[in-house]
Formats: C-alpha cells, structure tokens, sequence
C-alpha cells in the first residue's frame, strides 16, 4: 500500500516539475505547482504510514497506554497539515501576481517578463 | 528581563492587531508598527547585552511546555540575539525609510513587514528542523509581498521567478525533511545531530535535500538569477532587508545544518562558497546598474561567508569573530548602500557623482566600501587576518589565494564606482534627498565605526583605533569646514609633533625613513599653503597616509606592519584620486597595491604558520620549505609599491596626474615604503633559493631593468611630469639593484637613495609643477625660454638634474660612488652593463627637460608669466640648500647607518669615515674638495665665456622675419617635440607597451568573461527554475564522486 501512495507521489511531483517548467503561462505552472505539491504531500503521509496500525487518535478504541504500539507516527500526519496550510498560501500569493501581472502588463507569460537580466 | 520569545510574539501579534484596524487609522498603524520594530530590538538588544557583557548563559525556550523532540523548542544565545538585533534594527529603519511607501500601502504592507522580521528572527531561533521550513516559508511569502512595495513594475516578474525558484525550494525542504525524520525519528536540530544521520541508509541524501534547500537560499551561484533580479526591482529598503536580514538568519539556518550534518559536509559549503564568490565578483565588474551590482555583491559576500562557514574545522574559536565580522561588515555596508541608492535619482553608477555635492554622503560611502573591502580599521580587516593565517597554517592556500583574488575583484569595482563619484559629471539634482533616509544611512555610518572599534578590542591584536597617528589622520575629518591654510598647519605641527616624540625611540636605520617621511612630508606640505579654500577631503587623505608612513616604520609585528601598510595605501589612493585626470590612474594604483598588498597577507601568513602575533624579526626563523615563497610574495608585494618593472604601469599616471603638491609626496615619499619594506624582508631573511634560483639575483635583474626601461622610456615623454614619473621607477630600479646585490656599501648606496630620491624628486615636481601651474600645460615642447621668466624654479631644476644624473659635486655623485665601489665586490656582470647602461640614458631625459623647458626661444603667449607661487618655491629652495649639505657632509645622515649596517656584514665592505673623507676598499671620496675644485672648473669657465663674449650683440627674440606657412601640427616642427627621436628609432623597441599591453589583456580577458558568461542569467524564470535543479543535481554528482560512500 504505502508503495503505492509513494510512487504516485514522487510521479505527481516529477508530472508537476514537468508542467511547471515547459508551460509558459503563468496560471498553468501555478496549477502544475499544486500537482506537484500534491505529490510532495503524499509522500509525506506514505513515509510516516506503518503498517497494521490506526489512525492516532487517542478514544475508547485506543488508550494511550496502548498507543505505542497501535497508532502510526502522528508527525507526519501534522506536518502534511502544515504544509498544505503553507502551499495554500503561496499559491494564493502567486495567483495574486498572476492576476497583477495580468493586470499591469496584460501578460500572462513567463517568457515575457524577462526586462530584468544579466 | 522579557523573555526572548516576545521577539516573535510580538511581530505576530502587533501584525494581527494591524489586521483588525480601521484601515483609515493610517499613522496609528504606522506607530504601531515603529513601536513593535523598537521593542523587539530592544528585547534582541538587552539579551545581547546580557550575553556578551553580564556572560548570561543561553536560553531555551520551550512551547508547549514540553522538552524537545515532543514540542518545538527555541534557543537564544550570544550569536542569536546578535542576529536578531540586526534584522529588528534594519527592519526599524526600512520602517522608518519606506514611510512615505508604507502610509501609501496602508496597514497591510505594515503587517507584511512585522512578519518578515518575526519570521527571521524564528528562523535564527528555532532548533526545531520542521519549525524552521515554517519560519522559512514565512520569510518566502512575505518577501514576495513586499517586494511589492517597489514602484518598478519590473518587480512584479522578480516577484514571480522568486515564488517559482521558492516552490522548488520547499519541496526539496519537505522531502528531505520527512526523509531524515524517518532515519532519525526526531526533527529536532540537536536530536539530530546527536542520531548522526549520514549512517542510516538514505540519510545522507535525505540531509544533502535539506541542505540544498536551504543553501538555495543563500543564492549560490548559477541558481540566483532571481535573487539578482529582486535586488535590482525591489525598494532600496527592502533590498537592504533581502541582502542583511534574510542573508544573515539563512546563514545562521545553515550553520545549525552543519551541525547535523556534520564535518563531512563542510568542504561542499566551503566550495559552493568560493565559487559563488569569485562568480559574482566577476560579474560584477561589468554591471552599470547600481542596484544590481550591489546585489552580485551581496552574493559575493554571502558566498564568502558560506566559505568560512565551510573552514570551521581550522577556524576554532575564531569561527565567530571571523564570519561575524565580515557578516556584520557586509551588513551595515550594505544596508548603507542600498539606503544610498534611495537616494540618487537614476541608477547608473556614473549617476552617482551626484552625491559629490554632499561630502557627508561621500563619506558614508567610503566608510561602506571601506568595509566591504575589509580595510583597517573595519571588523573585515581584522577577519581577514586571521582568516588567511588560520588558512596558511593549515595549508589551505588555494583557498586563500581564491578568496584574496575575488576580494581584490571586489575592491576593483567598488572602488572604481567610488571613481565614478569623485571624477564624474553631476549634480546636486541628482539626489533625491529626505532628511529621514539620510538619517538611516548615517546611521548605518554610525554603527561601522562602533563595529570597526569593538572589532579591534575583540582582534587580540590591538585596536587599531588606539593608534594615534590614525585618530589624528580621523581628526581632520569634523575639521574640513576649516580653511586650508589652518588645517595646513595642523598638519605640519602635527607631523613635526610626531617626529620629534618619537625621535628617541628610532634606530639609525627607522631613523633615515621618519626623517624623509615625517619632516620630509611637512617640508611639502608647505607646497600646499597656496591652495585656496577649504580643499575638502586633501587633509584626511593625506594625514591617512602619513599615518599609515609613521605606524609602518615602527612596527614590531607583522600585523602592525600590514595595517599600517592598507592604511598608507588607501591614505595615498583618495590622496593621488584627487588629481583633475587621475581617475583610471588612481584606480589602477589601487588595485596594484591592494594587490601586492595581498600578497604580502599571503606572505605573513604563511611564515606565521598559525602564530597571530607574528614578529617581524621572526621572519629570519622560517623553515625551508616556506622560507623561498614567503620571501618571494613579500618581495613581489613590495616591489607594486616601489613600482619594479612588470607592476610599474600604475606608476606613471598616478605621479602625473596628482596634484601639484601631491606629485611630491606620492614620489619622493610613498615610493620609499616599498623600499623600506624590501629592507625589512632583506634584513631579516637574507638569500633564499627557489628551485636553486637565487632570489636576490632575480631582484638584482628586475632592478636592472627597471632602471634601464625606466630611464628610457622617460626620455620618450612629451609630458614633463610623465618623464619625471617614468625617472622614479628607474630610480627605484638602482635602489633594488643596490639592496639586492647583498653587501654593506649597496644598502648603504640604497639608503643614500631614499634621502636623495626625496630631495631631488621632490624638487623637481614641484618646480616642474610651478611651471605647469603657470603655462597651464604639461607638455614640453610647448614651453621653452622660460628661464629669465622664473629663475628660482630653473635653479631648483639645475640643482635637481645636477644631482639626480650623479655628476660632482652633490649628493648623486656621492651615490654613484658608493654605488660603483658597491658593483665592485659583487659578481654578477650582466645586470652591472645594464645599469651602467642605464646611467647615461638618464643623462638624456634630464638634458630633454631643463633644455626643453627653461632654454631655447620664449613661446609668445608666456612672454608675461610670472615666478611661481611663493609657496611652491619655498621648499625647493629649502631642498637646494639641503642637497648642499647632504653633498658636503653626507655623514650626519650616513655615518651612523653605516655602523647600523655593519651588523648584517659582520664588518665586511663597511666605509671609513676620517674627517671630511670617506673611504672605501677601492678609493676615497672627499665631498668638500670635490666642491671646491668643481666650483674653481666652473667660475674659471663662466668667468672666460663672459670675458669672450663681452663683445657679442644680444639680439632679441623676434628680430627676425618668420615666413612661410603655418603647419597643420605645429608641434612637428618644433625641435623639442619627439626631441630624442634618433634614439627612438634605434632604441624603440625596447620602450613597447609589453606590460600594459600584459595587464590591458588581463582586464580585458575578466570584463569578456563576465560579460558572456553572465549570459547565463536569461531573465526567464523557467531558466533560473532549471539553474537551480541543475545546481543540485551537479553538486550531488560531484559530491558522489569526491567522497565515497555517502
């Protein structure tokens, strides 16, 4: 199982890579962008996933005496929180450069905005 | 005391209270915003002091109530709480710079800013490895925000290719992350480091993503076309911000990195570092934009850092005192710079002139280049030091010898830009100028010399800013809106002063040096009494030089002597910059000497092997497999000073173009600081062999043909100033000759050429330079007949030629003679026909220029000059009357060195000194009776030419019919233009550019490199997406290939 959600998620991370960097318009490397954060994210749950256990949610179910040896590793779980809280925020951040972008040059190509070189 | 965690509490909190205000409430905002920036560096502030000054151990501070690895924790100590009082009070003055910017955008761009800073500060406290990818996110968000605030448009794409490079970023960040917390089951730094995780499997490459990540950050180079693109787009203020704050909290980031991963990775950050660094120092050397060639700076000095960072292992306790100082340097200067660039209008760096018309900001500048370059009396310098030595002793020279080559790029075109400032067009409306932006750069000028004070009490070395002759070079600083004349006799008393309290503690030898360059440069200054006004900025330049003359020539230790010797240099830079067409000249000085002033670094340390109060006199203890190449780089360094052949090109235009009384005090005074320290080095290290060449006989040679290509290339010159120039390099070219032939009389020959080379060459400058002042011209041919005109001065220039061509009956004679009893008990018969050779070619240039100039036909439009000014001809008549005495009793001066010399010769070849006469193995020499017999020779013939003559008719000058056409180039005709052209035709080929055209091609080969390989930054930020992926992938490869195993 866990196999599988890491293939996908390393395959979701290198498709995203791949659009971000032969798109040029801006809106789709954003989207390729939350692709690949999709995958990064899913390799983070794979990682922290053990087998035979359940989820780490402290009930009648399971008592913290048990825990130890009945739940999987919560960090994981919390940083997969956390960075799909953060990737919110930077693809909002660049949607709104998008959108200035758009705005201000009436471009929505990357390969234009190359006034600043060398 | 507030607990630390406040620092960040209270960005967090005062930016959500921003959030809730009316958004009308524009000044409230502002006031909170100012008031929050205060107290967090008040609380960074206090912790600081109670770590550094009451010894408070750090702290821990953990959330949640909980130990680490279960909750985050936070830790502040020493270093800490230093970074965070940095980025709060730069944050500060963004606040207070970017008013006008933040009341524009309103609460929100406030609100940004707070988090900026509160991130930064989290990313520098936090020993938590998630927690960090947090702050760091936080830092990447806001900085896209507030790259916003610009008014460039052009900041929008910046913004953009920053966010795209920043994706990569985390995601490498978060995959190494979770990775590494699989290997180790922590995410705690110090857990971490403790799990050793380059022995689990994987966990190496999962450290190496991490560490990428964040080393992306610090822009390495290829992968930081978008950080570039930020500094050149974003707010002055902010790009301060991007370079001090996030360079400085990312540098910290990877520092706690390396504790994870451990010493192994730490020859990458020193290699990743020193690429980044020469990389972006060659770039730019061929950027026209201001902004932008302060971010490659930045760059440069961030890879530098990382460098150091990488060298920890050697670097022990000096670690911190080291990356510290050159951080903090890069910090205040930069800041200072880019809050500098607010305030000029347009962004070419030629714009920058306009600054000219406020010498506070010219100041400011110079304190900011100073410390970037790392020059006494900033923290760079004293870090550098130690840096090179603790890099020698371990032999690592490579490295020291990439870092002193990127640093001198560096100081090229920092120092060419500062060129720029002095020499070029501008106004006073090019400035844009408000009185809270100068404010926050004064005060960035503040903090440097607090820093360059506190850096020297912590050096173990001394505070350079307790040595008198500098603080009394700093006085005339608040002095400048003096008149001239007064701060002129400043400065005379002031040399005459020091001379005279130091007298006692001189040695013959220190003490022939103070004479020439203590009294010697007073006698000048009285040159400078004709200036007018208040002459703005001379006076610290020249006393910087004088200072940096009268520290070297008592140094004990070798770290006194190379302070002493970068403040001479910088002293004599601004000092030669001053001249009307100096510019590239005065560049090309500098570079030469901070060059040759590397080399002596390298030099030093390599004999220290490690010891950081090295003494001079230990130099004679250097074992054999260093003692050759230290004495080779001292020698070489020294030698860019007394200008040898093959380092002379600066010579020439610096001495030229200087001012009238400049002229002197750069020729017949600096030269000889190269001469003095030849001396030292000869005195303490004697022969050495390379290879089984002999050392001294290379300099022997180089003396040869310095004095051989010298002289003839002077009597090639139009320009009278240029010619007396090109006769000090083959003038010093005899003194090398002298020293390097090893025996008693040729030092003390050498020595009779410091005093000797000052008389006469100051002499002649000045009077050289009193007929320049009066023609307004230089060149040669278009004088003539000036001798009725201005007597005074052609008596100074028969008396200077008279005794620089070492005829009977003065002291050049007696130079010769010591000099051919030298050559006598030397055995090396080439390099002796060459400078025999060279003594008549001489001959031919001092003909070229009494001839030229005071003989033959009065030119029409001089007909009614007059003398020169009374106080450029006072000193020279003080010198022809010192050049008489030193001809008729050369003892009082040499006597006591001849003993003094002695020591090294164990007696052998010394003189006799028996009354008047002097005797040697081969003859005598009686100074007084050659006077007198060559005064009867000369008053017998000018006594019979008057009696023969006493019937001719004087004629006057146009008595004659001119006819025929007037010549398309007059001078062609005239028969002083190309006067030696004869000896052109026969001798030319030896007078070829062949430096120049060596060093031009050397420029010119850095300028196109930069130029094609900065091509690589495309502007696109797909490309800049694929650099950084490359970089990675290639630094991985190579870090495969170098070490097994990982």
């Amino acid at each position: 199982m866990d196999w599988i959600a890491m293939g996908t998620g390393f395959t979701l991370i290198l498709m995203g890579l791949y659009g971000a960097l032969t798109n040029r318009n801006i809106l789709r490397i954003i989207v390729s962008f939350t692709v690949a954060d999709t995958g990064v994210n899913l390799v983070l749950v794979a990682v922290g996933y053990m087998h035979g256990r359940t989820a780490p949610i402290l009930d009648e179910a399971v008592s913290a005496a048990q825990a130890v040896t009945r739940i999987i590793d919560p960090v994981p779980q919390a940083l997969v929180l956390t960075a799909i809280v953060i990737g919110l925020g930077v693809t909002a951040l660049m949607l709104t450069y998008a959108y200035k972008l758009y705005e201000v040059k009436g471009i929505l190509d990357i390969s234009k905005c190359k006034d600043l070189k060398w | 005391m507030v607990s630390p965690i406040y620092i960040i509490a209270g960005g967090l909190g005062a930016a959500f209270l921003l959030g809730l205000l009316p958004a009308k409430w524009r000044t409230f905002a502002y006031g909170i915003t100012l008031a929050t920036l205060a107290f967090m560096s008040w609380v960074a502030g206090s912790w600081l002091y109670a770590f550094a000054v009451n010894g408070a151990l750090p702290v821990e501070i953990f959330t949640a109530g909980t130990q680490p690895p279960f909750a985050i924790n936070l830790r502040v100590g020493l270093a800490e709480a230093a970074l965070a009082l940095l980025m709060t009070l730069t944050g500060l003055h963004a606040a207070l710079y970017m008013k006008d910017t933040l009341f524009k955008q309103g609460r929100q761009a406030m609100a940004i800013l707070l988090i900026f800073i509160m991130a930064l500060c989290g990313v520098v406290f936090t020993r938590d490895l998630f927690n960090l990818f947090v702050f760091m996110e936080l830092v990447m968000i806001s900085t896209g925000g507030l790259v916003l605030l610009s008014s460039d448009q052009r900041a929008l794409g910046a913004g953009i290719k920053y966010l795209i490079v920043s994706q990569l970023i985390s995601m490498l960040m978060l995959i190494g992350i979770v990775f590494a917390y699989h290997a180790t089951g922590t995410l705690n730094i110090d857990g971490m480091a403790a799990a050793h995780i380059n022995l689990f499997k994987g966990g190496s490459l999962a450290f190496f993503l991490i560490f990428m990540a964040v080393v992306a950050e610090l822009k390495p180079f290829p992968a930081n076309g978008w950080g570039l693109d930020i500094y050149e787009s974003a707010h002055p203020a902010f790009s301060a911000l991007f370079s001090v704050a996030t360079g400085g909290a990312t540098l910290y980031a990877v520092d706690k990195l390396l504790l994870i991963g451990g010493a192994q990775w730490l020859p990458m950050a020193s290699a990743i570092g020193i690429v980044t660094f020469i990389a972006a120092n060659l770039f730019a050397l061929v950027q026209t934009n201001d902004r932008r060639l302060l971010g490659y700076s930045s760059v440069a000095q961030i890879g530098l850092i990382f460098t150091v960072m990488g060298q920890q292992d050697i670097l022990g306790e000096r670690y911190y005192f080291i990356a510290g100082g050159i951080l903090l340097a890069h910090a205040v200067a930069k800041a200072g710079l880019f809050w500098l660039s607010g305030l000029v209008k347009q962004r070419q760096l030629t714009d920058w002139a306009a600054l000219r018309s406020q010498p506070l900001l010219v100041f400011a500048f110079v304190t900011f280049i100073a410390l970037l370059v790392g020059l006494p009396p900033f923290p760079g310098f004293y870090a550098k030091w130690d840096l090179a030595h603790l890099l020698a002793a371990d032999g690592r020279l490579w490295l020291l010898g990439l870092i002193l080559f990127g640093a001198l790029l560096e100081a090229a075109y920092l120092f060419r830009w500062f060129g720029y400032i002095i020499k070029r067009e501008g106004s006073e409306a090019g400035l844009a100028l408000q009185p809270m932006k100068v404010d926050a750069t004064l005060g960035a000028v503040v903090v440097a010399w607090l820093l360059a004070y506190l850096w020297g009490q912590l050096s173990g070395h001394g505070n350079l800013l307790h040595a008198i002759p500098l603080l009394f070079a700093l006085l005339f600083l608040p002095l400048e809106w003096l008149p001239a004349k007064v701060k002129n006799i400043m400065a005379i008393a002031g040399l005459v002063g020091w001379f005279y309290l130091s007298y006692p503690s001189y040695d013959a030898f220190q003490l022939i040096f103070a004479a020439v360059m203590l009294p010697g440069g007073a006698l000048i200054l009285l040159a400078s009494f004709q200036t007018q006004q208040r002459r703005v900025g001379f006076y610290p330049a020249a006393m910087l030089m004088f200072a940096g003359l009268s520290m070297l020539i008592v140094a004990k230790g070798s770290f006194d002597f190379f302070a002493a010797w970068e403040t001479l240099t910088v002293g004599s830079y601004f000092l030669i910059l001053r001249g009307k067409h100096s510019e590239p000249h005065a560049l090309s000085y500098l570079v030469f000497s901070l060059g040759g002033a590397f080399l002596i670094l390298a030099g030093f340390a390599l004999a220290a092997q490690g010891v950081m109060d090295f003494q001079i006199a230990a130099l004679a203890q250097v074992a054999k497999p260093f003692a050759p190449w230290v004495f080779a780089l001292l020698a070489i360094g020294f030698m860019t000073k007394t200008a040898s052949v093959g380092v002379h090109i600066w010579l020439p235009g610096a001495h030229a173009e200087a001012e009238t009384d400049v002229s002197p005090m750069v020729s017949g005074i600096l030269l000889k600081a190269g001469l003095f320290g030849l001396f030292v080095l000869l005195m303490t290290m004697g022969k050495q062999q390379l290879y089984g060449v002999e050392l001294t006989h290379v300099m022997l040679w180089i003396g040869a043909i310095s004095a051989l290509v010298g002289n003839l290339l002077a009597i090639f010159q139009e320009d009278a100033k240029r010619l007396l120039a090109y006769s000090s390099v083959g003038q010093m070219g005899y003194a090398l000759f002298g020293l390097a032939l090893m025996n008693h009389l040729g030092w003390l020959m050498a020595l009779m050429f410091v005093i000797n080379h000052y008389i006469y060459k100051s002499m002649l400058f000045l009077s050289v330079g009193g007929v320049a002042k009066r023609t307004g011209t230089r060149e040669m041919y278009r004088m003539g007949g000036l001798i009725t005109l201005m007597p005074l001065s052609f008596i100074a220039t028969l008396i200077g030629i008279i005794a620089v061509s070492g005829v009977p009956p003065l002291s050049g004679f007696g130079g010769r003679w010591i000099f051919y009893n030298a050559i006598m008990t030397a055995d090396y018969r080439l390099p002796m026909v060459i400078i025999f050779l060279a003594g008549p070619i001489a001959f031919l240039y001092l003909f070229r220029l009494i001839h030229t100039v005071f003989l033959g036909q009065l030119k029409d439009e001089f007909r009614k000059i007059k003398e020169a000014p009374f106080w450029i001809i006072l000193p020279q008549m003080i010198f022809v009357a010192a050049l008489m005495v030193f001809a008729l009793v050369p003892g009082v001066a040499l006597r006591k060195v001849d003993v003094y010399l002695s020591q090294f010769f164990a007696g052998n070849g010394h003189l006799n000194w028996e009354g008047l006469t002097i005797s040697s193995d081969f003859g005598y020499w009686n100074p007084v009776a050659i006077m007198v017999i060559i005064g009867v020779i000369f008053s017998t013939l000018f006594a019979w030419l008057l009696f023969v003559n006493r019937k001719a008719q004087p004629v006057k000058q146009f008595n004659i019919v001119f006819a025929a056409e007037r010549p398309f180039r007059p001078e062609t005709t005239h028969y002083a233009w190309n006067f030696f052209a004869p000896y052109r035709k026969a001798l030319g080929f030896l007078t070829q550019p062949l430096v120049t055209r060596f060093w031009e091609a050397v420029t010119e080969l850095l300028h196109s490199a930069a130029e094609v390989l900065r091509r690589i930054y495309t502007g696109n930020g797909q490309t800049y997406a694929i650099h950084l992926l490359a970089f990675v992938v290639v630094v991985y490869l190579l870090w495969m290939g170098g070490s097994d195993g990982i």
